[in-house]
C-alpha cells in the first residue's frame, strides 16, 4: 500500500490534565473521503483541530504528503493546502458572500476568478445571495458559504467539522452531494459527523472513536453494516447483538 | 380599576417623576451648612417647577397617543423643522451674541439691547421679542404645512427663515457696531444654521411630491440634484457677507472692513497684491470663481469645474497672502498698536478663505460628481423600503458626504484663527490631541476589536520619551543625541511600537475582559513608574525643566513654534492628515481586511489563513506609535507635564469617544472625539460647574439609546445593529416555504 496524503501517527492531545485524545493512528489516501465519527466527547473535533493546526499534539506526529505538519501553525498549513471548516459554519457574519469568499482566498495575493466562479456554479444559492450579509443566510447557506470559503484556499485536504449540524435532513443531503462531487474534482476529505449513516454512504472509509480512541476501522459499507454502529449511531436495537 | 387605566396612570406618574428629575438637574447642586435642603427647595419649589411639570404632561400625551402621532413623523420635513427649531432655541438660550456685553449670553444681550436707545429700531425688535416671534411663526407655518399638505404654507415658512436668517444677522451686527470691540461669539451664527436648516424643511414640504416619504430622501434628493451646488451656495453667502460687511482688521477696537482697509492703508506702502487685492482683486476672484463653479454644478460640466477649483484655490492663496501683508504692515506703521503679522485681523479675511475655499470644492465636487446621477438619484430599493441606507449611512447622494467633508475642511482650516484664544487653546489641547488619540485608539478598539483600557499609557510614553529625547529629565542624553522635538517623533514611534509589543506579545493570546484588565493594569504601571523612577523621570514633578517648542529647520525654511495656539493647531492638523490618510488605506489593505476578518470571529480567520496573533499584535503597535506621535506633540506644545496628566481616567475617556463616534468609522473616531472634547468646554459656561459631567453623560446616554452605532458608524457595525434585526422579518419572505432552504 502506498503511503497516505495525511498519516496520523499515535497523537495525544491533552487539554490541561485531561487527555482528549490517547494515541490515535489513522490515513487519509488521496482522493478519498474518510469519516471520524463518534459520540460527544469521543475526540472527533479534537482529532481535526489537530490535524488542520489549531491544537498541538503532545505526543504523535502527523504527517502531510510525507512532510511532518505538527506543530505548525493553522494559518500555515493553508499554503500547503490543508483547509479546515470549522464546526459550527462560523462565517463572517457582518461580511457579504462575496467577501466571505475572498476571505477565503487570503493566503493568494489576489482571488482566483475561475475558481470564484467554480464555487458559485457549485452552490448557486450562493450566487444568488452574493451582495447579502452572511448572517442573513439560512443555517444551510451558511454551511454552504463556509466549504465554499473553504474551496476558495484550493485545498488539497478538506476537513468538514459537522456539516450536518443542526439542519434538515433534505439540506444534509444536498451538502453531502455537494462535498461528493467536490471530492469527485480531486479533493481529498476528512469529514467529523454525529449522523453516521450519510457520513458512512458517502466515505470510502471510515473510523469510529470513543473517549479518545480509535475503536472500529473499515470501509463505509463495512461500518454501516457493522451492529456496533448500527447500534451505537444509527439507534438500532443491540439486542441482536450480545 | 382596569389594567389599561392603571398602565395610564403609572405612566403619567413616571413622566412627572422624569419632569422632578429633570428640574433637580437644572437647579443648582450645592447645599450648604446653614441649609442643607437649598438644592432641593430651590429646584422644587419655586414656580420654574411648573414648566418642568408641564413637560412632563407634554410627554405623557406624546406617549399616550404615540400612534396618532407617528404617521405625521413620517412626513417629509419634519425632522428638519425639530432640528432647525432646537439649533435656534439653543442659539437663543446657550450662546454668545456679543462678546462685549457682560456674560455675553442671548439674555444679557437682549436685555441690555432692550435698554439701550440709539440702537437700530430692526436690532432692538429682534432683541425686543421678535426673535421669539419669528422662530415661532415659522415653526407654525410649517406644522401646519405638514399637517394639512398645503404646499404654500412651506413656501411661506421658507421666505420667511431667510428673512429671520437676515434680520437676525443684521441685528447682531448693529448691536456689535454700537459696543465696538472684538467679538468672537458664535450665537447668531448658529442662529442662521438653524433657520437654514427651517429654510431646508421649508423646502422639503413645499417641493416634497409624496404625501408621506422620509426627510432623509428628500434631503439627499435636494443634495444630488446638483452635487456641489450646495458648497458654492453656502460660499456665496460667506462670500458677500464677509466681503461687504465683515472686519478685517481691527486693532484696538477699530473693526474696519474690507473698503475700510483699503482706505487705511492707500499709500502706505502695501504691497501692490494686496493692494490690488483691497481694491478689485478680491470681489473678481470671488465673483468669478463663484459663477465658474455655479455654472458647473448646475449645467455639470466638468472642465468648468475644475477651473472653478482651481481658482478657489487661488483665491484663498491671494487672501491669506494679502491678510498677511496688512496685518504685518499695520504693525510696521503702528496704527492703533497693532501688534504683528497674523495679529489684529477680524473674521472677514477668514471668512472670506472659507467661502472661497467652499465655492472652488463645489466646483471640485461638480468635476467629480458620478455622471450617470443626472435622472437616477441613487437611493437603492432596501433604503426606501426600510427608511434607511443598506450601509448605514445618512447621506447617499452623489457627492454629498464630499461636500460634507469639504465643509469639515473649511471649518478646521478658518475657523480657528477666528476664534478668540480660549477656543484655540481647546481646540489644541482638548479636541486635537484626542482626535489623534482616538483615531489611533480606533484601530486597536474599533478595528481590530481589541478593548484597550491602558493607551494613554503610550501617550504618556512618547510624551517621557520627547522629555528624554530633548534633555529635560534628570536623566541626560548622550549629548549626540540631543534634539528638536519634532526630530523625535520617528524616536518616540519606534519606542511606542516596541512598548505596544511588549505588551502585547505576552496578553494578546488572552481574550475580551482579560485583555482588558490586563492593559488597564499596564497604564497604572506606566504611571506609577513615572511617579515613583525619581532618578529618571523626576517623579511626580514631571520634567526638570520645559520641553522646547517645536522648531523646523530647512536652512531657507523655519517655522518656530512659540505660544500662539494657532501655529499648533495647524501642525495638528498636518498630523491628524497624515494618520488618516495612512489609516484609510491600511483600512482597505489585506492587513484591514484580516482585523475585519478577526473581529467577527477568530476562529474563522484562523481558518482561512490570517495569522491571527501577529496582526492583532500589528494593531496594538500600530495603535500604539500613533499615540506616541500624540504624546511628542504634546510634551513640546505644553512644555510642563506630570503623571497626572496620564490618568486612567483619560484612557477611558478616549474609548468612550471611540464608542460615542461610532467604533471602526475613521470619520467617526474623528467626529466622536471632538464632539465629546467640545461639549465640557462648551457647557462650562452654559451649566453649573458642578452639573457639567451629569449632562455629558446625558448625552452619551442618548446617543447610546437612539443611535447605538455610533455617530457615524462604521459600515459594517451599522448592518450588526439594523440589518440584523430585520433577519427574522425577511427570513420567511426571501425563502419560499418547501424550497427547502
Amino acid at each position: 500500500m502506498s503511503e497516505g496524503l495525511l498519516q496520523v501517527q499515535d497523537i495525544e492531545v491533552r487539554y490541561g490534565a485531561i487527555r482528549a485524545l490517547k494515541g490515535v493512528s489513522f490515513e487519509v489516501y488521496e482522493g478519498e473521503v474518510v469519516a471520524l465519527l463518534g459520540a460527544n466527547g469521543a475526540g472527533k473535533t479534537t482529532t481535526q483541530k489537530t490535524v488542520s493546526g489549531m491544537l498541538q499534539p503532545a505526543i504523535g506526529q502527523i504527517l502531510f504528503d510525507g512532510e511532518r505538519i505538527d506543530g505548525i501553525p493553522a494559518h500555515k498549513l493553508i499554503s500547503m493546502g490543508i483547509c479546515h471548516v470549522p464546526e459550527g459554519r462560523r462565517v463572517f457574519p457582518r461580511m457579504t458572500v462575496h467577501e466571505n469568499l475572498e476571505m477565503g482566498a487570503f493566503r493568494f495575493k489576489r482571488p482566483d476568478a475561475q475558481l470564484l466562479e467554480h464555487v458559485l456554479e457549485l452552490f448557486p444559492r450562493l450566487r444568488e445571495r452574493i451582495k447579502q450579509h452572511a448572517g442573513t443566510l439560512s443555517g444551510g447557506e451558511q454551511q454552504m458559504l463556509a466549504i465554499g470559503r473553504a474551496l476558495m484556499g484550493k485545498p488539497r485536504l478538506l476537513l468538514l467539522d459537522e456539516p450536518s449540524m443542526g439542519l434538515a435532513p433534505l439540506i444534509v443531503k444536498q451538502i453531502f452531494d455537494i462535498v461528493r462531487e467536490i471530492n469527485s474534482s480531486g479533493v481529498t476529505v476528512l469529514i467529523v459527523e454525529q449522523n453516521a449513516a450519510q457520513a458512512l454512504a458517502l466515505a470510502n472509509r471510515g473510523y469510529v472513536l470513543e473517549t479518545g480512541e480509535i475503536v472500529l476501522t473499515g470501509t463505509g459499507r463495512e461500518l454501516l453494516a457493522d451492529d456496533r454502529v448500527r447500534a451505537a449511531y444509527l439507534g438500532e436495537e443491540i439486542a441482536a447483538v450480545s | 380599576m382596569n389594567r389599561s387605566s392603571s398602565e395610564t396612570l403609572n405612566r403619567l406618574l413616571l413622566c412627572l417623576a422624569g419632569a422632578l428629575v429633570l428640574a433637580l438637574m437644572w437647579g443648582p447642586q450645592e447645599g450648604n451648612f446653614g441649609n442643607y435642603w437649598f438644592a432641593i427647595k430651590e429646584s422644587l419649589f419655586g414656580p420654574r417647577v411648573l414648566v418642568f411639570l408641564a413637560l412632563g404632561v407634554l410627554a405623557f400625551l406624546a406617549m399616550t397617543f404615540w400612534p396618532r402621532v407617528v404617521p405625521f413623523l413620517t412626513r417629509p420635513g419634519v425632522w428638519p423643522m425639530v432640528a432647525g427649531a432646537l439649533t435656534v432655541v439653543a442659539s437663543q438660550t446657550l450662546m454668545h451674541w456679543a462678546d462685549q456685553v457682560g456674560d455675553a449670553k442671548f439674555g444679557t444681550v437682549a436685555s441690555a439691547a432692550a435698554n439701550t436707545n440709539g440702537l437700530a429700531p430692526l436690532a432692538s425688535a429682534f432683541f425686543g421679542g421678535l426673535c421669539w416671534a419669528m422662530l415661532v411663526i415659522v415653526v407654525l407655518l410649517l406644522a401646519a404645512g405638514i399637517v394639512s399638505g398645503l404646499r404654500n404654507f412651506g413656501w411661506a415658512a421658507a421666505v420667511l427663515s431667510v428673512v429671520s436668517a437676515v434680520i437676525a444677522y443684521v441685528s447682531h451686527s448693529a448691536v456689535v457696531d454700537f459696543v465696538g470691540g472684538v467679538d468672537h461669539s458664535l450665537g447668531v451664527y448658529v442662529c442662521i444654521v438653524g433657520y437654514l436648516v427651517l429654510l431646508t424643511a421649508g423646502l422639503v414640504v413645499a417641493m416634497s411630491h409624496a404625501q408621506v416619504a422620509n426627510t432623509r430622501r428628500a434631503v439627499n434628493q435636494a443634495l444630488g440634484w446638483r452635487p456641489g451646488l450646495p458648497l458654492v451656495l453656502i460660499g456665496a453667502v460667506l462670500g458677500a457677507i464677509s466681503l461687504a460687511t465683515s472686519t478685517w482688521f481691527s486693532p484696538a477696537n477699530r473693526n474696519a472692513t474690507l473698503a475700510d482697509t483699503r482706505n487705511l492703508f492707500r499709500g502706505t506702502g502695501l504691497a501692490p497684491i494686496a493692494v490690488q487685492y483691497l481694491a478689485w482683486l478680491g470681489w473678481t476672484i470671488f465673483a468669478i470663481s463663484l459663477v465658474l463653479s455655479g455654472v458647473a454644478s448646475y449645467r455639470r460640466i466638468r472642465p468648468l469645474g475644475w477651473a472653478g477649483a482651481a481658482l478657489g484655490a487661488i483665491g484663498v492663496l491671494l487672501t491669506v497672502l494679502t491678510l498677511y501683508r496688512i496685518s504685518s504692515i499695520g504693525a510696521d506703521l503702528h496704527v492703533d498698536s497693532a501688534d504683528g503679522p497674523w495679529q489684529n485681523l477680524g473674521a472677514g479675511g477668514w471668512m472670506t478663505c472659507a467661502a472661497l475655499f467652499l465655492i472652488g470644492a463645489g466646483g471640485y465636487v461638480a468635476a467629480t460628481a458620478p455622471r450617470h446621477s443626472e435622472r437616477t438619484v441613487e437611493v437603492d430599493s432596501d433604503a426606501v423600503a426600510s427608511g434607511r441606507s443598506a450601509s448605514g449611512a445618512f447621506l447617499t447622494a452623489p457627492g454629498a458626504v464630499r461636500s460634507g467633508l469639504m465643509v469639515a475642511i473649511a471649518v478646521a482650516l478658518f475657523y480657528p484663527p477666528t476664534a478668540n484664544g480660549f477656543w484655540q487653546s481647546v481646540l489644541v489641547s482638548e479636541i486635537g490631541i484626542y482626535v489623534l488619540l482616538a483615531v489611533g485608539l480606533n484601530v486597536v478598539v474599533g478595528w481590530a476589536g481589541l478593548l484597550d483600557l491602558g493607551f494613554i499609557a503610550f501617550y504618556a510614553i512618547g510624551s517621557y520619551t520627547t522629555a528624554y529625547l530633548v534633555g529635560s529629565l534628570p536623566v541626560k542624553p548622550p549629548s549626540w543625541l540631543e534634539m528638536s522635538p519634532l526630530l523625535a517623533i520617528p524616536f518616540a514611534v519606534v519606542i511606542c511600537l516596541l512598548a505596544g509589543l511588549a505588551l502585547g506579545a505576552p496578553t494578546l493570546r488572552l481574550r475580551g475582559d482579560y485583555l482588558a484588565i490586563v492593559t488597564l493594569g499596564f497604564g497604572e504601571i506606566i504611571r506609577i513608574v513615572a511617579v515613583n523612577a525619581d532618578g529618571v523621570t523626576n517623579g511626580s514633578q514631571g520634567p526638570q525643566s520645559q520641553v522646547p517648542h517645536p522648531v523646523i529647520n530647512l536652512g531657507p525654511v523655519k517655522i518656530t513654534w512659540g505660544l500662539n495656539q494657532l501655529q499648533y493647531w495647524y501642525l495638528l492638523l498636518v498630523f491628524v492628515l497624515v494618520v488618516v490618510l495612512a489609516f484609510r488605506r491600511l483600512e482597505n489593505s489585506r492587513i484591514g481586511r484580516s482585523w475585519a476578518a478577526i473581529r467577527e470571529d477568530e476562529v474563522a480567520a484562523q481558518a482561512t489563513g490570517i495569522n491571527t496573533f501577529r496582526v492583532k499584535l500589528l494593531a496594538f503597535a500600530i495603535g500604539a506609535s500613533t499615540s506616541g506621535v500624540a504624546g511628542v506633540f504634546f510634551a513640546s506644545q505644553i512644555g510642563f507635564f506630570t503623571p497626572d496628566n496620564f490618568l486612567l481616567n483619560n484612557s477611558i475617556l478616549v474609548v468612550a469617544y471611540v464608542v460615542f463616534g461610532g467604533m471602526g468609522s475613521l470619520p467617526g473616531a474623528i467626529a466622536g472625539a471632538a464632539l465629546l472634547t467640545w461639549l465640557p468646554e462648551f457647557l462650562k459656561d452654559q451649566v453649573p460647574a458642578a452639573d457639567r459631567q451629569m449632562w455629558i453623560g446625558a448625552v452619551v446616554l442618548l446617543m447610546m439609546i437612539f443611535r447605538p452605532g455610533g455617530l457615524i458608524p462604521a459600515r459594517r457595525r451599522a448592518v450588526e445593529l439594523s440589518g440584523f434585526d430585520q433577519r427574522q422579518r425577511l427570513e420567511p419572505v426571501a425563502v419560499p416555504a418547501g424550497e427547502g432552504l
